[in-house]
């Protein structure tokens, strides 16, 4: 059997709130499969439900040929679970976290030193290590959290957002740990909501989106629909309705959205796309008064890839926005 | 890779044993555990014996009771929900080990420290007052018996699906309040009218009480073996509603 996770139906009701819908998908042995969408997609929520923290409404999960609702156990001895919040016990040191986490995970006595110290070497961990954890760095306690999930070797993995908060340095560190365990045959579910980390890290990625997949397919594959939806964004001064047709018009403009005082322009390119914009404002005699690129967003690449418009759903989970979108939305023939 | 059940039997003891080691590591010095764990018995013992005379073995049966029951009842409703809200508590549940050995790991916490606590109120009272002790090994048995039965009595409300301790704080308090106003603490069995001796038997607190009379003054009303084995049964069947609320809180997703 060549399937880590089989999912199906999987629906998850908090009360009335819908927070996943009749999802299904596989994750195939030794592939790191990405889990991407916006805040409030229902990543955490799925990924709960499959370490078994969170009783699904409906569905089934089947991990290594075992129905987890039926028989959790052997499938718990060989996950590991790096949660959002570095969930690290503060008042220990990092080697205590370490051996307790051992002992819960069952660690031969005889290997448990000898597994901390390996662990807390690669982490860069080892000079820290009788160091109540509460004087740690965000990045040092994600680092021992992870540390922590690997104790046992689980042959599955699951992170959710590992990287988001640290610095540059800290996040690398992490994803060549990740492609280093791959390769060492653990299967990775890697729950994002960073397009470009989807991309470094995995080998399929599944879209998700207000509770429901749209699309699984290799970033490769997804990359085109990546593109389609980056966008230029501009405010012009005087403003006005009639730039929008004539924005529209210049070359390379797939969509055009009015959002607020600034006209939201989707392209493929938008590189080529600025200097045309610019040459519109100084030929009709208009001011400049932001001018920005904007890279893709989830929910838009979710909106293309559902055929729906870019741009017209209510934007106010969209991660570092929080800006509602106009509703002046034209689509080019 | 099949283990045998003595095997997996072996590995949930050593688990329930780590969760209680490490939250004794954790938690002792938490002003919440302090508060109420380790001033309470105190602070009710002293309000409630000032102004009776009283010898000093009776003392000390008294303070026995109070320690273990407030202590060790006062364990579960800080630190699930403290876990629950820090994260860490996830990591428990993933965990492979059962829920059962969980909670005994968690009961087993507040025994740690009643039985601790209480320590310290004995050799006070045998050190400082001269207080004598009838049976030691009855003793024993009861504060071991005692502190886990109360222990399980905090786990119900630290079952309680929320991630601040301060929701449960209430209710807890209010039923540790309760149990013991109608005990057999404050007015000894043998002194109250038949309808409240019949309502204090509703308390484990009473059994308790008499346990500890037995143990320390060497006379109580009932048999020590009836106090045992109801500490023993109500501290197993207060599991119960803890281990439905944990199921209920894997469904809501705390
Ligand atoms: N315990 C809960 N009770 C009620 N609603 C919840 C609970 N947990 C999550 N939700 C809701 O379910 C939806 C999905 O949340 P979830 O945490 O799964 O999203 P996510 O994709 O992980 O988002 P993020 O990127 O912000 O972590 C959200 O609308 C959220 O508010
Ligand atoms: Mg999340």
């Amino acid at each position: 059997m060549d399937n880590a996770i089989e999912v199906s139906g999987l629906t998850k009701y908090y009360g009335d709130l819908l927070a996943v819908d009749h999802i299904s998908f596989e994750v195939r042995r030794g592939e790191i499969f990405g889990f991407l969408g916006p805040n409030g997609a229902g990543k955490t929520t799925t990924q709960r439900m499959l370490t078994t923290l969170l009783e699904p409404t409906e569905g089934r999960i089947i991990i290594h040929g075992h129905d987890l609702a039926r028989d959790p156990y052997p499938v718990k001895r060989q996950m590991g679970l790096v949660p959002e919040e570095s969930n690290v016990y503060t008042e220990l040191t990092a080697w205590e976290n370490l051996m307790f986490t051992a002992i819960l995970y069952r660690v031969p006595r005889s290997e448990r030193a000898a597994r901390a110290r390996e662990l807390l070497e690669t982490f860069g961990l080892w000079e820290k290590r009788d160091v109540k954890v509460e004087n740690f760095s965000k990045g040092m306690r994600r680092r021992l959290s992870i540390a922590m999930a690997i104790i046992h070797k689980p042959t599955l993995l699951f992170l959710d957002e590992p990287t988001p908060g640290l610095d540059a340095q800290s996040a690398r560190v992490i994803r060549d740990l990740i492609r280093r365990l791959n390769a060492e045959g653990t299967t990775i579910f890697l729950t994002t909501h960073q397009i470009e980390e989807a991309n470094l890290l995995c080998d399929r990625v599944a879209i998700i989106d207000h509770g429901r997949i749209a699309a699984i397919d290799t970033p490769e594959r997804l990359k085109a629909a990546f593109r389609r939806v980056q966008s230029v964004e501009v405010a012009l001064e005087p403003d006005g309705q009639a730039h929008g047709p004539a924005l529209e018009a210049l070359p390379g403009v797939t969509t055009t959205v009015k959002m607020g005082d600034k006209w939201r322009l989707y392209t493929e390119d938008p590189s080529a796309l600025l200097p045309r914009v610019v040459r519109y404002a100084e030929e009709h005699g208009l001011r400049v008064v932001s001018l920005n690129t904007l890279g893709p967003s989830l929910e838009d690449v979710f909106l293309e890839i559902t055929g729906q418009q870019v741009g017209v759903v209510r934007h106010e989970t969209e991660a570092g926005g929080g800006k509602q979108r106009g509703r002046g939305m034209r689509r080019r023939q | 890779m099949k283990e045998g059940w003595l095997q997996r039997l072996q590995n949930e003891v050593a688990q329930a044993w780590a969760v209680a080691v490490k939250d004794v590591k954790v938690y002792y010095l938490r002003p919440g555990m302090i508060m109420f764990g380790f001033l309470m018995p105190f602070f009710m013992f002293f309000s409630f014996s000032v102004r009776r005379e009283m010898a000093a073995a009776q003392g000390v049966a008294r303070l026995l009771a109070l320690t273990v029951f407030f202590t060790a009842a006062a364990a579960g409703p800080f630190i699930i929900p403290l876990e629950r809200r820090l994260g860490t508590y996830d990591r428990l549940l993933a965990a492979p080990m059962s829920l059962l050995t969980l909670l005994l790991g968690k009961a087993a916490v507040g025994a740690f420290f009643a039985i601790g606590v209480s320590a310290v109120a004995l050799i006070v009272g045998v050190v400082a007052f001269g207080a004598p002790i009838a049976h030691p090994g009855l003793l024993t048995a009861g504060l071991l018996v005692g502190s886990f039965s109360f222990s399980a009595l905090g786990l119900i409300f630290g079952s309680i699906p929320t991630r601040n301790p301060g929701d449960v704080q209430m209710p807890s308090t209010l039923l540790r309040w309760g149990l013991l106003f109608i005990s057999g603490v404050f007015i000894p069995l043998e002194e109250m009218a038949p309808a409240a001796r019949a309502v204090a038997y509703l308390s484990p607190l009473t059994y308790a009480q008499d346990l500890m009379n037995h143990a320390v003054l060497g006379a109580g009303l009932l048999t020590p073996w009836l106090d045992l084995l109801v500490l023993l049964g109500s501290g197993l069947l207060f599991l119960l509603p803890a281990v439905l609320m944990h199921r209920r809180s894997r469904r809501l997703g705390y």
